[in-house]
């Protein structure tokens, strides 16, 4: 994925945006990034396919969300939509993203790019696809300083060994100059995160950062965001498939499927007591390291959902999720059950969450 | 498999293993140069590594990325030839066999590949994709029943026989490894090596898949050889587990036992790394026993290969008054002296397999009962068994453990290999 994340097609246009000190300092719990209803659209031959449709979140200072769902559920899409960074075959269609206030959705294309690229920072899965190969280490770290703020190479270079010490790379100053294939994933991975950081930005949506790295450099890293975020007081929104990695780092958790928010909930409830049945059958189908005397660890059958998440286009009438689910009735197939609020700071897109909640957990 | 430990294996005798490696290796030559490509080293992709596979059981491999497993899958089933050591099938050795009964011997063990998406030819249909197997073995059945053979397979797995006309892309990524098993299965080996068969698959479907490979290890009786990254898919699947770091195991045994009262210190790193979907265990500052990444397998380090990287090694030293010599001191003999596996104690948890070897809890550190004893965090899977914290007075086989040095206490006994060690360069990080 060839993404331009610097916005630098049109560098004059934000150059005085970007001074440093102007921006309002970060205090814990404010609210940095705000998604209403938002829907994207792709175009295929088959007429338009909702690959978002109404989502809402709220990034705040200090704090970790995690959108959790499986390939195709939208969570990537709506990121990239935020960042400004859709492919031409897709547009939003609705909603808003505010950023501090002003809808990143509603400027034109190069000023939503500019902005967004300037506060919100992105991180990919694949950081050897996201990096340069033929560009050092250092040039790469610093391109959108470079672009942003006219920074010079001597004071781009000092910048990137900050950033590589920053994000913990052994002999940044020697490293600095090395190109990415000779850093190992988990390493190429912390360079991506040294650059997305490079601007300081207020939200950083890191998009399943450690899927590609062995579990021991995962916890590195996911370490390491934490740390940063901690110290800097950053949004975080996190993208992943893996609840075990929601555990271990979020603080809310939204849950995705078929384009839409099924559930949203801090996240000891949510893993407590889930309030919509795909969340609990995601939580039931992993085989976990912990669940010692339980049948999931050792032997006996997975319980596993049924069928497989929609594609963009296919998605059911009715609640999206009531052909694989367990508990669905006759008026799941015909209405679609809004997100409505089911206990304090939670949410849920099922008609029957009130009985998974007041039931005795399974 | 729903039978988790050796309650039909009390009675194991040796032609119960179907696979056996013996100190097998394979290194590939590392060349330089454009005209004259002069070989300038060997990476050890596989170093001495000996497994046996049992009728009807599933062995879990796993380890970081470099540590050997899928180099190790591939010359299982023949796709790269053994530099040394070798490949057992049914107690016959696959290298010194004549072509034909290679062939035959081979069809007993097929693979399943990790990637759904490329291991499957676009160009063909499901039909041919899962007869294909039949253009090479073409004894295994008879031509004309070949048709109904694919109809069957393709049911057996879960698929409708009436899609064998369709083209893997009108297929989700479930349903191609179905495909991928139904292909596998079509010879009717009796071992599956499959390597990380679950990781590209959605949470959902994972669990599905899983599923039908134990439910086709009860019908068909099947061995199976599984690598994956994800322990804890291990842990549910796998009877027996191998660890590797660097191209040798370095910690064996039955699933309970290298889970729950993990010797190595790198079984404990890992266990310790893995993500619990629980909130309310989140690690605590600290607690990361493993940072960096593996050293490269073309240049390992001396003596015991993980000790650059090791907690437990580390935290000896520091016990031993070294602490001076940074964090990377460590004790002489694990720079020096390559540890071998060695036979641990038995858990008492009553369900040991009885005496045979196969099942045998080993694992390769000099200091491996400080490992079990000393780990501060023996990991996710801590059970209230008798492992940790109990004194490891009576287990010790007096016969078993060539190994008098690892002395469990530390403070009674000064170690003389604890010695302050002036020169560092092997020390060095190695992580690129």
């Amino acid at each position: 994925m060839e993404i331009d994340i610097s916005g630098a097609a049109e560098p004059g246009a934000v150059g005085d945006e970007v001074a440093q000190g102007d921006r309002p300092a970060r205090t814990a719990g404010a609210t940095l990034l705000e998604v209403e209803d938002l829907a994207v659209e792709f175009r295929s031959d088959d007429g338009a396919l909702r690959a978002v449709d109404g989502l809402s979140y709220r990034v705040e200072a200090g704090r970790t969300l995690a959108l959790v769902g499986e390939s195709g559920c939208g969570k990537s899409v709506s990121s990239l939509a935020v960042m400004g960074l859709l492919p031409p075959t897709a547009r939003v269609v609705r909603g808003t993203a505010r950023y501090r206030g002003t809808d990143l959705l509603g400027l034109s294309p190069t000023k939503h790019r500019a902005h967004a690229g300037t506060h919100v920072a992105m991180v990919f899965q694949d950081a050897l696809a996201a990096l340069n190969p033929v560009h050092t280490v250092g040039y790469q770290l610093t391109e959108a300083l470079r672009v942003r703020s006219g920074t010079s190479r001597r004071e781009g270079r000092r910048r990137a060994i900050e950033l590589l010490d920053l994000v913990k790379v052994p002999n940044a100053a020697q490293r600095v100059d090395e190109y990415p294939h000779q850093f190992s994933g988990g390493m190429r991975q912390r360079v991506m995160i040294a650059s997305a950081l490079a601007l300081d930005p207020d939200v950083l949506i890191a998009d399943e950062p450690t899927t590609a790295l062995d579990v021991t450099v995962q916890a590195q890293v996911l370490r390491l965001l934490a740390e940063i975020q901690a110290e800097r007081q950053m949004g975080l929104v996190l993208i992943t498939h893996d609840l075990g990695v929601v555990a271990g780092v979020a603080d809310e958790v939204t849950v995705m499927y078929a384009g839409r928010a099924v559930e949203h909930a801090p996240v000891h409830d949510l893993y407590a007591r889930p309030a919509h049945p795909y969340t609990r059958a995601l939580l039931r189908s992993v085989p976990r390291l912990d669940a010692v005397g339980d049948d999931r660890a050792v032997g006996g059958r997975l319980p596993v959902v049924p069928g497989r998440p929609p594609a963009p286009g296919r998605v059911p009438p009715g609640c999206p999720f009531h052909p694989r689910c367990d508990m669905a009735r006759d008026v799941c197939a015909t209405d679609v059950p809004p997100l409505d609020d089911v206990a304090p700071g939670r949410s849920s897109a099922c008609f029957f969450a009130a009985e998974l909640l007041g039931g005795v957990r399974a | 498999m729903p039978e988790p430990v050796t309650t039909d294996t009390a009675t194991s005798a040796p032609d119960d293993v179907v696979l056996e490696v013996r100190d097998l290796a394979k290194s590939y030559p590392v060349r330089q140069g454009v005209v004259l490509k002069r070989t300038t080293g060997h990476v050890q992709a596989v170093d001495g590594v000996s497994l046996a596979l049992r009728r009807g059981r599933t062995l879990g491999l796993v380890g970081e990325s470099g540590s050997g497993k899928s180099t190790l899958a591939r010359v299982l089933v023949g796709i790269e030839k053994p530099t040394r050591g070798q490949v057992l099938v049914d107690g016959e050795d696959v290298s010194t066999m004549s072509r034909g009964a290679r062939r035959e011997l081979r069809r007993n063990v097929q693979m399943v590949f990790q990637d759904p998406y490329t291991s499957l030819n676009p160009r063909m249909s499901v039909g041919d994709i899962v007869a294909e197997p039949f253009r090479i073995h073409r004894d295994a059945v008879p031509r004309g029943g070949r048709r109904r053979a694919v109809a069957e397979l393709l049911e057996l797995v879960g698929l409708d026989p009436d899609h064998v006309h369709r083209y893997p892309h009108q297929f989700s990524g479930g349903q191609r490894q179905r495909i991928g098993i139904a292909r596998a299965l079509a010879v009717k080996p009796r071992v599956l090596v499959c390597d990380e068969p679950v990781s590209a698959l959605d949470v959902s479907v994972q669990g599905q898949v899983i599923n039908l490979l134990e439910d086709l290890q009860d019908e068909l009786g099947l061995s199976y050889l599984f690598i994956a990254h994800d322990l804890a898919v291990v842990q549910h699947i796998a009877d027996e587990v191998a660890v590797m770091y660097l191209g040798r195991v370095v910690e064996e045994g039955d699933g309970p036992a290298v889970y729950g009262d993990a010797h190595h210190p790198y079984t404990r790193a890992l266990l310790s790394a893995v993500p619990v979907p629980d909130p309310t265990a989140r690690p605590a500052e600290g607690e990361l026993l493993l940072e960096g990444d593996p050293p490269s397998p073309a240049d390992p380090p001396s003596g015991c290969r993980f000790h650059t990287r090791c907690w437990l090694a580390r935290r000896l030293a520091e016990e031993h008054g070294v602490a001076g010599d940074g964090p990377e001191a460590v004790p002489e003999r694990c720079r020096t002296e390559d540890p071998v596996l060695v036979p641990l104690g038995r858990r008492g948890d009553g369900r040991d397999g009885g005496g045979d070897d196969e099942g045998a809890h080993v694992a390769a550190c000099h200091f491996a009962r400080e490992a079990a004893t000393l780990g501060a965090h023996p990991g996710p899977t801590a059970q209230a068994s008798p492992g940790p914290g109990t004194p490891p007075g009576p287990d010790p086989d007096p016969d078993a453990d060539p190994d008098p040095d690892a002395d469990p206490d530390p403070d009674a006994d000064p170690d003389p290999d604890l010695e302050p060690v002036p020169d560092r360069p092997v020390l060095e990080s190695r992580e690129r």
